[in-house]
């Protein structure tokens, strides 16, 4: 198996007026081509920010302070923005955002949008390109295609405005997309039928996806793998059974946990005791041990290295 | 739908026309809201008292105020807008004359203050916080704070006087065009590049621009094509609540440099007391505003679908 995406030792920061915020710090991820990788987290802990890292969208203020992120063994770090324009993003790359009623630019039709995606592969006739449109929303099972088209953004749904995103984005036929947190702001119901949509493209497709997420049981009906991040750290790297079978991590281990004890919300990040600290200093050494029950004196002091604690099983706890 | 947009429509066209009447009243009464004796307000107190019945005769200064109303109105749908006491000529063949120069300049005006100020808007909010921005901030205050008249009187002391650029007033052909819309443009200019760079930056920071980023769109294109078509919707009621502005401009700016439109025509008549053209000129200067009201909602409901498709 192929990684297709390797992120090394990433230290990213911003800058603020009220100081440096340590946003990532140490970030290891890889993704195997043709997986769904979970990355979940509480809000805050830099999710979106490792996506956008990944698409080379982050905010002006970013600084990246060191690591690698190897994109099929090139590092995305020592690109330019014209380079991630022309070689990157929608054909290597694309993302899918949280909110599908801002993602779509609201005065241009779907069919204009679309379009626009599809033109930017290759200078085909106008026919055939309407018609990779309509396979594509096709593709997302949107019913209705012809009339979808000529439709704007406020005429649909939360539910369809993400598949008409997905679509899009599926649009130049990328290798790899990153989901952040697509069903957030959807209904129950409306987040099935997605992740349904999801599934098939898993079976039929070789893409992968990185799908972010707040909600681990959402992870389990799709991904292979899952990372788990706190804090700007990843704190455990492990295939979905072995996430919820042999979860390593106290974190890992109390998110499971809440999760199984509260089956009904499967929202269930909050009742973890403590919250996310704020990134402009953080606790030194392990960002979790303000929190952790089983923090011992040098858990303040040592920030955990990565280990391999079993196949593909990686946790960073010194008491591990 | 139809019927939802056609209300709308119907709607917003009574809207205008009661506007139209109330200024249209307001336009008439100008005379009456002065005290004394409008006949004699117009001709001044030494005229013969045939002069006086004339004038009253003529219009209708002796009826209720209602009905002078009536005549006057129906006067200006049959396009009789009176005759100037100045000139005793048809007040419309006055206007006839000087409509173009104004129009002429009032159309440089605002072409220079919209062009101008979306694009400065545009560069400052796409590089913030560089000196290009603080610069187009500056140049913001600067044409803000300085009174159009002043400004105008500076134009023609350093480039017709001392310079001799363009000549000293009055209208000879393009040059003399310059300046006057200059004075005018350039405040108006300022007036609408704040808020377009507050437009642009609001519209950046959308998820959609991040997402048309992350097709792979050229930024270029994502700033013209996304952003600018975006940002200029709320432009539009910015323009069109400007015009009044523009046309007061252009009232006191075709003083200071004797261009000879209705501005000018304006305030001679004023000062003069000929009635009949300042009425007519106060008329048609609210029915400029009215309608670009109007045309400003047409517009907005061509660019934004929300509006088309909904409302
Ligand atoms: N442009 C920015 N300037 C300063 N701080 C930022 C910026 N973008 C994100 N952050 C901070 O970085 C951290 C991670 O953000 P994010 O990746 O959006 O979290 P999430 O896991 O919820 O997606 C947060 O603490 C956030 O406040
Ligand atoms: S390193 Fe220490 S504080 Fe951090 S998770 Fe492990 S035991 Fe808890
Ligand atoms: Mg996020």
């Amino acid at each position: 198996m192929a990684k297709i995406l390797e992120i090394r030792d990433l230290k990213l920061s911003f800058e603020t007026e009220e100081g440096t915020v340590e946003a990532l710090d140490g970030v290891y991820l890889d993704v195997e081509e043709g997986h769904f990788h979970g990355l979940i987290g509480e809000t805050g802990c830099g999710k979106s920010i490792t996506g956008l890292t990944v698409i080379g969208l982050l905010d002006n203020n970013a600084r990246i302070e060191r690591g690698e992120v190897l994109f099929r063994g090139k590092d995305l770090l020592k690109f330019t923005e014209r380079q991630f324009q022309r070689e990157i993003r929608g054909k290597e790359v694309a993302m899918v955002f949280q909110d599908p009623a801002s993602s779509l630019d609201p005065v241009f039709s779907i069919k204009d949008q679309m379009l626009e995606a599809v033109r930017l592969n290759k200078k085909e006739e106008k026919q055939s390109n309407e018609r990779i449109v309509k396979e594509l929303l096709n593709k997302v099972k949107l019913p209705d295609v012809e009339s979808l088209l000529e439709k704007y953004p406020h005429q649909l749904s939360g539910g369809m405005k993400q598949r008409v995103m997905i679509a899009m984005m599926l649009g130049r036929n990328p290798s790899m997309l990153i989901a952040d947190e697509p069903t957030t702001a959807l209904d129950v119901s409306i987040q099935a039928q997605f992740l349904r949509v999801l599934m098939d493209l898993k079976n039929t497709t070789n893409l992968t996806v990185l799908y972010i997420t707040h909600n681990l049981a959402v992870l389990t009906e799709i991904c292979d793998e899952v990372s788990v991040m706190y804090a700007g750290r990843i704190v455990e790297t492990a295939s979905i059974g072995d996430v919820f079978n042999n979860p390593s991590h106290p974190y890992t281990r109390k998110l499971v946990n809440s999760i199984l004890r509260a089956d009904s919300t499967l929202d269930s990040l909050e009742e973890i005791p403590g919250s996310v600290p704020r990134l402009i200093n953080p606790p030194p050494g392990c960002r979790f041990h303000p929190r952790c029950e089983e923090a011992v004196d040098e858990c303040s002091r040592v920030i955990p290295p990565v280990k391999e604690i079993g196949t593909n099983h990686l946790v960073a706890c010194l008491r591990r | 739908m139809a019927g939802r947009k056609r209300s709308f429509w119907i709607r917003r066209i009574v809207r205008t026309l009661v506007t139209a009447f109330g200024v249209s009243l307001v336009a008439f009464l100008i005379l009456h809201l002065t005290p004394g004796d409008p006949a004699k307000i117009m001709l001044g107190p030494y005229a013969s008292e045939a002069a006086y019945e004339a004038i009253r005769e003529r219009y209708h200064l002796n009826e209720p105020l209602p009905l002078q109303y009536l005549y006057w109105i129906s006067g200006v749908f049959r396009g009789d807008l009176g005759d100037s006491i100045r000139y005793n000529r048809p007040v419309l063949e006055l206007i006839k004359d000087r409509i173009g120069p104004t129009l002429a300049l009032m159309g440089s005006a605002l072409f220079i203050s919209i062009t101008l100020g979306i694009f400065l808007g545009i560069v400052a909010a796409i590089k913030r916080n560089t000196p290009i921005d603080y610069f187009a901030t500056f140049q913001a205050v600067f044409w803000l704070s300085i009174p159009p008249f002043w400004l105008g009187i500076l134009f023609l002391y350093i480039f017709g006087l001392q310079l001799r650029w363009v000549p000293i007033g009055g209208m000879v052909g393009f040059t003399s065009l310059i300046f006057p819309a200059l004075t005018i443009g350039l405040r108006d200019e300022a007036w609408f590049a704040r808020p377009m760079r507050a437009e642009m930056l609001e519209v950046l920071n959308q998820d959609y621009i991040k997402a048309v980023k992350a097709k792979g769109l050229k930024y270029s294109s994502v700033i013209v094509k996304h952003a600018l078509r975006n940002a200029l919707i709320p432009m539009i009621t910015m323009i069109a609540l400007r015009l009044p502005w523009v046309i007061g401009g252009s009232v006191v700016v075709e003083v200071v440099f004797s261009w000879g439109g209705l501005g000018s025509f304006l305030v001679s008549s004023v000062l003069a007391r000929d009635y009949p053209v300042v009425q007519a000129i106060l008329l048609l200067i609210a029915m400029l505003v009215v309608v670009a009201n109007l045309v400003a909602d047409l517009l907005y409901s061509v660019i934004d679908p929300r509006i088309r498709k909904e409302s």
